[in-house]
């Protein structure tokens, strides 16, 4: 039997792959090492967030009684590590099993086992060999290695889902949104976390105003955060200057490595990733990359994204081609969500632009609920005022990112923001008030 | 009543007027119809009539004053009627100052706008609103478009209508705006090439374009970017045109009828164009198809002061050749005067220009897209020619030609040049049919 399409790696990348595929009636097989859905669903977007919810609702109900809720005893409140995990595997489980049921529905055929590519029409698995028109390689990332000579246990997130519990004086270490997730969560549940930026800057991706942003909280919260500074660390101690912290485990949350599967032959790589052109397509005929593995992004959705255009690409339909507009979301307390330009990319460019900005502090909706912590800055080009980028820190801003993204492909301008009615009392408004700000006509400020 | 006047949509993509001639001034009482002022336009200069009886009471921009479609030009009182709000939206669009008077609100589509605009006319009745007589413009047609690609193309004074849509649904983006190459683009594209460093000296003048040079400019680049050239020539002895066209030349001279070569002309090119009717044709690449024209509409280039203008012998095919002269002087009077009107510089299939007039022998003409033929007749000289074996003298005729090659190929050209040819030379086969 010879297939349409071999799609090697089940994550978001893979699997919407996979799914596309069946549907328009490819024949089509997932290989998949160990986990249906990958990283995104078994130990990143999906637990780490719910992780995350857990935190946060452990965290918010110590204020309960200034809401006019009675009988919370604060002082008895605990954190629930393996509950909370557990409940994060079962939302896993729930999601596994929805991709497992689209597969089938789809005709999609699954082999567990390790994928080896002989070339672009053979690949084998299991001792067996495959042919196939397509090889679609979608095996993801992890995080680097950490060379630390510690005595303490040293787990990435992957091993952290499997831990019944977990360090209370963890060193979280790397830069980026995972590490800050992370030093996050272990803040909000009362650890001890202490978090080790190994290079600048902080969000790799984001706006220097998010990134000053995180620094500046976690300096007014007496955070533990290493940055730019000397360290040791010798057994169980961390050493900066004169502080000294004893850590019980480390937290890899290191930059992201490709995962390459066996191959004869090695396509051509960039940086340690699979090198691709705009349709995804490697240095070898038929044999796509999408997802982590192309260096490309390391989000789910842009991943996803590219899986849908490869399929597309293999039916013969010329897709339109990604936009690059995409929301990179940061699910800490406040979220912190960014789509287009930062305004370190507007500057070193050329192009004059203005940043139109809102805090949270003047919004109703905002004060409602107890959390207005927050700004929303809406970057804009100064001749017809195109939204080139907006970043937005908010409780919910990972869901509102979803209007700016919506602006920005149908290539809106500020004046659409001033102009669409927004619901009142809603933390959206604060949207609508940058946007009057950015065609000068303020209202509430 | 006060009545606000607005300078109308007087059709074939003009958007902006000069005034030339006020007829009319305050305290004067004009009627329906009578002219208020000469506005010199793309091509023409037109009087435009005021559509009410009433009372001037004021008029907007002096002579030489730009002024855009859409804009007030007069306000007249209507008897019997007041109406102080009609004074105060004319205060805030004079002619003259209003650049953008064409879009008002947020980032509506440059289009064709109404001759009268909301609250141009407070009528107490629906009487009036309909302030200009019938221009005939089309609806425009509303296309999907972004909003900076809105923002775009009115900043560069682009039609959005007009401009081919890539994105989802065929929608308008930024990219197609950037990308777009119509009429309207020409002269921004031509700032982006380094421009002369003219420092005022007595040795050099700089001279604003007229209105007309302008339109000549676009149409003959709009001409040579959206067709295929392809130029033939050749000569014909015409000798016995010219014995014809002698003998008869006297008689009709005394009717006040100047018999020229180019009535003749015409009745060949017709009847070779009869022959070969992809000629009479034009190219819609939109729907893929060629449409060809059943009648025979000849326009004639006419050289004035102002520069080259073109007025089109509607129905040529029904004429005769003395019809024929007679409509030629009245055009040529008419253009060099500048009066004539719009509709007869409109809907021409096939065009003439005459050269050898001035002098020239071959030329290269430019098409009058999106027309795919021009003709170019050279100046008739006597030259040594063989017949029978002799040197004899020969009255010879010089022919160019260009044609659209998208639609017209060599050898077809090369028949109708033969037929067109063979007409001349032998002119009573051209009234035996």
């Amino acid at each position: 039997m010879k297939y349409d399409v071999v799609i090697i790696g089940a994550g978001p990348a893979g699997y919407v792959a996979a799914i596309r595929a069946g549907q328009a009636g490819l024949k089509t097989l997932v290989i998949e090492k160990r986990y249906t859905g990958g990283m995104c669903l078994n130990w990143g977007c999906i637990p780490t967030k719910a992780l995350l919810e857990s935190a946060k609702f452990y965290h918010r109900i110590k204020s309960a009684a200034s809401f006019g809720v009675n009988g919370i005893r604060t002082e008895e409140l605990s954190f629930d590590w393996e509950q909370a995990r557990q409940r994060a595997m079962s939302i896993r489980d729930r999601l596994v099993k929805g991709i497992e049921y689209l597969w089938k529905k789809h005709a999609v055929q699954v082999i567990t086992g390790e994928a080896i590519i002989h070339s672009a029409h053979e690949v084998e698995v299991n001792r067996q060999i495959i042919n196939t028109e397509h090889v679609i390689i979608a095996t993801g990332s992890k995080p680097e290695r950490l060379t630390i000579d510690t005595k303490v246990p040293v787990f990435e997130l992957e091993g952290m889902m499997q831990m019944h519990s977990v360090p209370s004086r963890p060193l979280v270490y790397g830069n980026g949104p995972v590490a800050w997730e992370m030093f996050n969560f272990f803040s909000l549940t009362d650890s001890q976390p202490v978090w080790l930026i190994p290079r600048s800057p902080v969000l790799p991706g984001l706006d220097d105003y998010a990134n000053d942003f995180v620094l500046k909280r976690t300096r007014k919260e007496k955070q533990n955060v290493i940055y730019d500074k000397q360290w040791t660390l010798k057994g169980k101690t961390l050493s900066v200057g004169d502080s000294k912290y004893e850590i019980d485990g480390i937290v890899n949350c290191s930059l992201r490595q490709a995962v390459l599967p066996p191959m004869d032959e090695t396509p051509v790589l960039e940086e340690g990733f699979i090198k691709v052109d705009e349709d995804f397509r490697t240095s070898i005929a038929d044999i796509y990359a999408i997802g982590d593995v192309n260096g490309i992004s390391n989000l789910a959705h842009v991943a996803s994204a590219q899986g849908l255009y490869v399929i597309n690409r293999i039916l013969g339909v010329q897709p339109e081609h990604l936009t690059g507009i995409y929301p990179i979301n940061i699910y800490s307390e406040p979220e912190i969500a960014q789509v287009g330009k930062t305004e370190q990319q507007l500057k070193k460019s050329g192009i004059d632009y203005q940043v139109s900005e809102y805090n949270l502090l003047a919004n109703g909706k905002a004060l409602i609920e107890g959390n207005a912590e927050g700004v929303l800055r809406v970057l804009s080009e100064t001749k017809y005022k195109q939204v080139l980028g907006v970043l937005i820190i908010a409780p919910d801003a990972t869901d509102m990112i979803a209007e700016a993204t919506a602006i920005m492909e149908l290539e809106g301008t500020a004046y659409e923001i001033a102009h669409i009615i927004h619901a009142h009392p809603t933390v959206s408004e604060v949207f609508m008030e940058a946007g009057l700000v950015a065609i000068d006509q303020p209202l509430h400020k | 009543m006060k009545y606000l006047f607005k300078f109308p949509d007087i059709g074939e993509g003009l958007t902006e007027g000069k005034i030339f001639k006020w007829y009319v001034e305050k305290g004067q009482d004009v009627k329906a119809g009578d002219p208020l002022v000469e506005m010199e336009t793309d091509k023409v200069v037109a009087d435009i009539p005021s559509p009410k009886s009433g009372t001037v009471i004021k008029t907007y921009g002096n002579i030489g004053d730009t002024v855009q479609v859409g804009s007030v030009i007069i306000e007249l009182e209507i008897a019997g009627v007041d109406g102080e709000a009609a004074q105060a939206v004319a205060q805030e669009k004079p002619a003259g100052k209003t650049e953008h008077q064409v879009e008002e609100k947020n980032f509506g589509v440059v289009g064709t706008i109404e001759s009268a605009g909301e609250g141009a006319y407070l009528p107490s009745s629906n009487e009036g609103l309909q302030s200009m007589p019938e221009t005939g413009a089309p609806a425009p047609r509303k296309v999907l478009s972004t909003p900076v690609a809105r923002a775009m193309a009115k900043d560069r004074g682009l039609d959005i209508n007009q401009i081919k849509g890539t994105g989802p649904a065929g929608r308008v983006t930024k990219k197609d705006v950037e990308q777009h190459r119509g009429a309207g683009a020409i002269f921004a594209a031509s700032h982006k090439a380094p421009l002369p460093d003219f420092h005022p000296t007595t040795l050099i003048e700089a001279v604003p374009l007229t209105q007309m040079r302008k339109t000549i400019a676009k149409n003959m680049l709009l001409s040579k970017q959206s067709t295929a050239h392809m130029s033939v020539m050749d000569e014909v002895e015409v000798g016995e045109l010219v014995a014809l066209r002698d003998k008869y030349k006297a008689k009709y001279a005394e009717q006040g009828i100047k018999l020229s070569y180019l009535p003749f002309i015409i009745r060949a090119a017709i009847l070779s164009l009869k022959l070969h009717p992809v000629l009479n044709a034009e190219l819609d690449m939109e729907n893929e198809q060629i449409v060809y024209k059943k009648y025979y509409n000849i326009g004639i280039a006419v050289d004035t002061p102002e520069g080259l203008i073109v007025p089109v012998i509607k129905h040529a095919e029904s004429k005769s050749v003395i019809e024929l002269a007679n409509e030629l002087a009245d055009l040529s009077a008419r253009a060099q005067e500048r009066k004539l009107t719009l509709e007869e510089l409109r809907t021409g299939s096939f065009t003439i220009t005459s050269y050898g007039s001035i002098g020239g022998y071959f030329g290269v003409p430019v098409i009058n897209y999106p027309q795919v033929a021009i003709l170019g007749i050279g100046r008739l000289s006597e030259k040594p020619i063989v017949r029978d074996g002799q040197i004899v003298i020969g009255k010879m005729l010089p022919i160019s030609m260009s044609v659209d090659h998208r639609i017209v190929d060599g050898a077809e050209v090369a028949r109708f040049m033969n037929d067109f040819l063979g007409f001349l030379k032998d002119p009573l086969t051209m009234f035996l049919e």
